[in-house]
């Protein structure tokens, strides 16, 4: 894999600390995220990986217990600076759950919500124009391009993952964080979306968390393995697989824990 | 051996508490079998009137009309004279008394039902035409077979001579019974056969506009600010553990607030539905809160966060998906709530309503009384004619919490969406 040699740093978190109510779940987390690549977070149930996630786009303040302490920089500005607007945080920073949630409406509607209410489209016909992009981008467009109307909960899982997908990629952000995104499909609705995730990496920003280490060769760039709250090591990902520095994220990609 | 025993006394142990599962559900339906049984057969009879077949020469001179063009005269003619002159007339008697009981076989009204008639026939003045008048309350059980004859005659409401004339009016078929418009159209009377439930619908209907209009806005923000946006703190537990007391308080309670505060410190008009519904509506906030919470409760949490991912602030994403989701239930725990009040007595007799009210009520400012007001009102009555129309109301009342459950189970099953 030939890698971009001037790399440039899209999300820089520094010594981030993440509790909830008493329990610390993160432990001083350091790294970076590259810019147009895809980063996977790896790491034992548990240990932490969408509770970082989920600090990049700030997902985590409607947790009421949850307190984050450090900074995450995103172009070199702290969202977790005083009055940061979160709305337009998670414009940029767009995010796919682990279980597909399409709306409970239709798959038009569901992808132009986040442009509606963002005001991104002047008239109807460039909604029009948005909801098909983005449904082509998702490659999901020629599969529902004859059922727009119809519910986005009647298509299956792997489609309605998809459908999340566009609805992410509607508002043009920069960042798309996704939770295990696979962990609810088949391998078939699987396999496409690692191809749609390696067919965006190159005008997004993409950080997967995955508990399946194969996905993690397959889609990254680079690997973070997380245990226990902790970074244990973060690189590229041939190095992690092939030749880790560290003992632990030695056994646990050879499957000695996890 | 042993272990054999005890497996047949726990199949035994089964068999015994379905068993009294099954007679406890008979028993129950036993009862209410019995209930609905007594009301029907206490109250279809007061759906018919009885009324009495009578011709009458509408004579000018007894009418007072020169002139059929003259509004004036029309409208104020004496058809009070023209019925009673022509209905003594066509029964035999020999003396006052005899007189005085053959018109009081008529209901009182009935100068009222010539002049509807007249008004509708005017071509028929100087014509001897043939008028349907209701019979009176005492003539109407009779025909109705709810009148015991058999009791000596200075303990019955009717005389010996009354009932000959009764057997002589049915012999020549001039006792007939039709659908009693008046139980929908009218209010209450003295009466038994002129009153009606009529004002009773629409100050039912009315006081539960009100507490609709006044009880579902508050209660709804109120579910979605502390379900979705309050902090979740001592205070908030406090309003919560509240919020379930009140839907336990007993009724007539929030009745004594309404005559404290709203009838006696804001001097609302007493009696009225306005006051009546703003009574009700302070009973009725709870038992919305409650269903409505729960049902925002039930939406998915993946919801919240799927509009919130995509830039949605929390306000946009609680009013946009979450309380669209969760609208069948609370729709459906509202519809109970309005039942339960439409169902309420104390505390509409509290601030009033208990009034007797022959006007229909035109707005919610008028005095009015409600179908289980009048239910009350009419029970306390021994006249037979308000035993059958306390039946009758009750049954339309049924008939409206039917109605209203039936939509709220409706509301629930068609709209509610499934979560896989
Ligand atoms: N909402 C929450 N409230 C309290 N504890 C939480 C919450 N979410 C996660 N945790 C705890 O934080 C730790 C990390 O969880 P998480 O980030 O979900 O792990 P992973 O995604 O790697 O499986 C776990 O110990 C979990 O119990
Ligand atoms: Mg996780």
């Amino acid at each position: 894999m030939e890698l971009n040699m001037n790399r440039e740093a899209k999300v820089i978190s520094k010594n981030v600390d993440v509790f909830y109510g008493n329990k610390q779940a993160l432990f001083d987390i350091n790294l970076e995220i590259f810019k147009n690549e895809v980063t996977a977070l790896i790491g034992p149930s548990g240990c932490g990986k969408s509770t970082f996630l989920r600090c990049i786009n700030r997902m985590n303040d409607v947790i009421d217990i949850c307190k984050i302490s450090g900074e995450i920089e995103i172009d070199g500005f702290n969202i977790y600076k005083q009055g940061v607007d979160v709305v337009r945080l998670r414009e940029k920073v767009g995010m796919v759950f682990q279980k597909p949630n399409p709306f409970p409406k239709s798959i038009y509607d569901n992808i132009a919500y986040g442009p509606n209410i963002h005001g991104i489209a002047q008239n109807k016909q460039e909604l029009d124009e948005i909801v098909e992009n983005s449904l082509k981008k998702a490659a999901l467009w020629n599969e529902v391009k004859d059922r727009l109307n119809e519910p986005g909960t009647g298509l299956s899982g792997g489609q309605q993952q998809r459908l999340c997908i566009a609805r992410a990629i509607s508002i043009n952000p920069e960042i798309i964080l996704m939770d295990e995104p696979c962990s609810a499909l088949d391998p078939i609705a699987t396999a496409k979306i690692e191809e749609l995730i390696d067919s965006l990496k190159s005008s997004y920003t993409i950080v997967i968390v995955t508990h399946s280490m194969a996905q993690a060769a397959r889609v990254s760039q680079r690997t973070g393995f997380f245990h226990l709250g902790k970074l244990i090591e973060m690189d590229e990902t041939d190095k992690i697989f092939k030749n880790p520095n560290n003992k632990m994220t030695q056994d646990y990609i050879t499957g000695r824990f996890g | 051996m042993n272990k054999e025993l005890r497996r047949k006394k726990r199949y035994q142990a089964e068999k015994r508490f379905q068993v009294y599962g099954i007679i406890a559900i008979s028993l129950a339906i036993f009862f209410v079998g019995i209930l609905v049984t007594k009301i029907f057969s206490d109250g279809t009879s007061a759906f018919s009137r009885t009324m009495i077949k009578t011709e009458i020469k509408l004579d000018a001179d007894l009418l007072g009309i020169t002139d059929i063009n003259n509004k004036d005269e029309v409208e104020n003619a004496d058809y009070y004279t023209l019925i009673y002159d022509e209905f003594t007339k066509s029964i035999p008697f020999s003396n006052d008394e005899e007189e005085k009981q053959i018109i009081t076989l008529l209901s009182p009204d009935y100068e009222y039902e010539a002049k509807d008639f007249f008004l509708k026939n005017k071509d028929q003045l100087g014509k001897t035409v043939t008028i349907l008048l209701t019979a009176s309350d005492d003539f109407d059980q009779l025909h109705k077979g709810n009148f015991p004859r058999d009791i000596p005659e200075d303990r019955r409401r009717l005389s010996n001579f009354q009932l000959q004339i009764y057997d002589q009016l049915v012999k020549e078929n001039k006792v007939t019974k039709v659908f009693n418009n008046y139980l929908f159209t009218k209010g209450d009377s003295r009466d038994p056969e002129l009153a009606g439930f009529g004002g009773a619908i629409i100050g039912s209907f009315f006081t539960i506009l009100i507490c609709l209009i006044i009880s579902f806005p508050i209660a709804l923000m109120a579910a979605v600010y502390l379900e979705e946006f309050a902090p979740k703190n001592r205070i908030t537990e406090l309003i919560e553990i509240n919020i379930n007391n009140l839907a336990a308080v007993p009724s007539i309670v929030y009745g004594l607030f309404a005559l404290g505060i709203l009838l006696n410190v804001l001097e609302l008009p007493r009696s009225t539905a306005l006051v009546g519904g703003i009574a009700l509506s302070l009973m009725t906030l709870p038992r919305i809160i409650i269903p409505a919470r729960a049902s925002l409760k039930a939406v998915p949490p993946s919801i919240r966060e799927g509009a919130l991912a995509v830039g949605a602030s929390k306000v946009q994403a609680v009013f946009h998906h979450v309380v669209p989701l969760a609208m069948p239930g609370t729709l459906s725990g509202t519809i109970i709530g309005l039942a339960q009040a439409l169902g309420e007595t104390a505390p509409l007799l509290l601030i009033g309503m208990v009034a007797f009210v022959v006007e229909i009520p035109g707005s919610p400012l008028d005095p009015s009384s409600s179908l289980p007001v009048q239910v009350y009102l009419w029970s306390e009555s021994a006249e037979r004619g308000f035993v059958e129309k306390t039946s009758a109301t009750i049954m339309m009342l049924l008939g409206f919490l039917i109605v209203m459950n039936s939509l709220a189970v409706y509301a629930r099953q068609k709209f509610e969406k499934k979560w896989n």
